[in-house]
């Protein structure tokens, strides 16, 4: 057996309700405060009062009026969030560097106008063609490759709320086959009017407590040795192993522990060597994923990172943002080093995925 | 700009050619003073196809024409789009 390079996380930004940046998240996730807010009805009727939105997010302000005149919502939070990520870390990019997104559906509200053009409209054909890239899945990842000069493989992964973890593993192996000498990995997803009817349709019954977020977290990785030879980049945890399964009977309690201790056998790591397990928390599922978690690791464990709720349901979003609380709460915490972290997700429609970090620690690199 | 269009163009009117120099400029994204009669749509305003795509389909919005996809290759600048609107339009 050949033994696989070790990979590494050396940069990480976000774009969330906390703000726009990873220093808006690191302070969001310290001081852990909800992130609610009423909408605006005149910009959002949708079927609910309340969401939690990224702040004063309006696309041609954040990003300019150049290339954004129909740049849709979902693609804006990619593109925003990368840029900040190579701007914070002088990061450069080009034919080496890869960019794998997780996603949903890509924007629920582009394809759902788009397609009520192709009806209401005079003739079907009379629609607006430059919102037709708009309508696809993989435009953020395409756009975002674009505007950033990413000329690497650019992949778009739907796997709703595991898409985060499914990305992190697929991103390791374009590093392991050397398709990519670094990888931006991340998931996106935004609020809209479509996305929050499309739930409330698909999920009646579910907590009215539960309230759609929105988000982008990516996260640069790339192997130790790359890390190392560029210099002046740290590695801030080591990625350890993803596992995913799907459950098909409606409950993911048992397959979820399946999959915690599958990927805790492939990365050889203990249960109680875990310092940090951040299962989703967000309405019915998420509290269900959540106790199977701590009867697991037991409440302390999963305690150590303020969990998805602070944010809302943010979809896609969700692992890669809990990715990053990890990371945030590492930062400011020194017993985390050289700890493991665990990520779970039990998205509803039956995907499982878990991945596994080890924190880097400081003192021995 | 008349008599520009005088010699280039022969049966657009200043207010059409005002029309659509308009409709181009917001699609390529540029200001109406850095748009040429022959300045070249891809080459010289960072267009793509789609943009040429789009600057058809506004056009028959805004005229309330159809212009057939193969006159797409005309339509490389100003020039080019008067010729073929025109066209389109019986003008």
């Amino acid at each position: 057996m050949t033994t696989e390079p070790r990979l590494v996380i050396t940069a990480w930004s976000a774009v969330s309700p906390y703000g726009i940046g990873r220093e808006s998240f690191v302070d969001g996730i310290a001081s852990s405060t909800s992130t609610v807010t009423e909408l605006d009805q005149d910009l959002w009727q949708g079927p609910t009062s309340r969401g939690c939105l990224v702040p004063g997010f309006d696309i041609r302000e954040v990003l300019g009026a150049k290339g954004t005149r129909k740049m849709d919502r979902v693609t804006a939070l990619v593109v925003s969030t990368v840029g900040q990520l190579l701007a914070d870390g002088g990061i450069s990019t080009g034919e080496d560097t890869a960019l794998v997104l997780g996603s949903t559906m890509g924007s629920a509200q582009s394809i759902m106008d788009f397609t009520k053009d192709v009806l209401v409209r005079e003739l079907p054909y009379l629609v607006d063609p430059a919102k037709m890239p708009n309508s696809v899945m993989n435009c953020a990842a395409g756009a975002c490759a674009i505007w950033h000069g990413l000329k690497g493989p650019n992949t778009t992964l739907a796997g709703g709320q595991a898409a985060g973890l499914m990305a992190l593993d697929y991103a390791r192996r374009l590093l392991i086959h050397d398709r990519a000498a670094k990888v931006l990995v991340g998931a996106a997803e935004e609020y809209s009017t479509e996305r929050a009817w499309l739930d409330r349709h698909s999920w009646p019954a579910e907590t009215p407590d539960r309230v759609l977020g929105e988000g982008c977290a990516v996260l640069l990785v790339e192997t130790a040795d790359q890390a190392a030879l560029t210099g002046g980049r740290t590695p801030l945890a080591e990625v350890l192993a993803t596992e995913s399964r799907v459950y098909l009977e409606g409950d993911p309690t048992k397959v979820l522990i399946a999959c915690v201790q599958s990927v805790l056998a492939r990365a050889g790591v203990r249960a109680d060597e875990v310092w940090a397990a951040v299962p989703s928390s967000v309405g019915d599922r998420g509290r269900l994923e959540s106790g199977v978690v701590r009867s697991l690791f037991g409440a302390e464990v999963v305690d150590r990172v303020p969990t998805g709720d602070v944010l809302g349901d943010t979809g896609a979003a969700s692992a890669a943002l809990r990715i990053a609380a990890v990371l945030s709460v590492a930062e400011h915490s020194p017993e985390a080093a050289g700890r493991v972290a665990l990520v779970t997700s039990a998205d509803r429609y039956g995907t499982v995925a878990c991945s596994l970090l080890r924190l880097a620690d400081p003192a021995s690199s | 700009m008349s008599t520009e269009n005088i010699t280039t163009t022969a049966a657009i009117s200043p207010e059409q050619a005002e029309r659509i120099k308009r409709v181009v400029c917001e699609i390529l994204e540029i200001g109406e003073d850095e748009v040429t009669e022959t300045s070249l749509f891809i080459e010289d305003h960072e267009a793509d196809s789609l943009r040429a795509i789009e600057i058809l389909a506004s056009l028959e919005k805004e005229f309330g024409v159809v212009i057939d996809q193969a006159e797409l290759p005309k339509m490389v600048n100003l020039r080019g789009v008067h010729l073929v609107t025109a066209d389109a339009a019986g003008w």
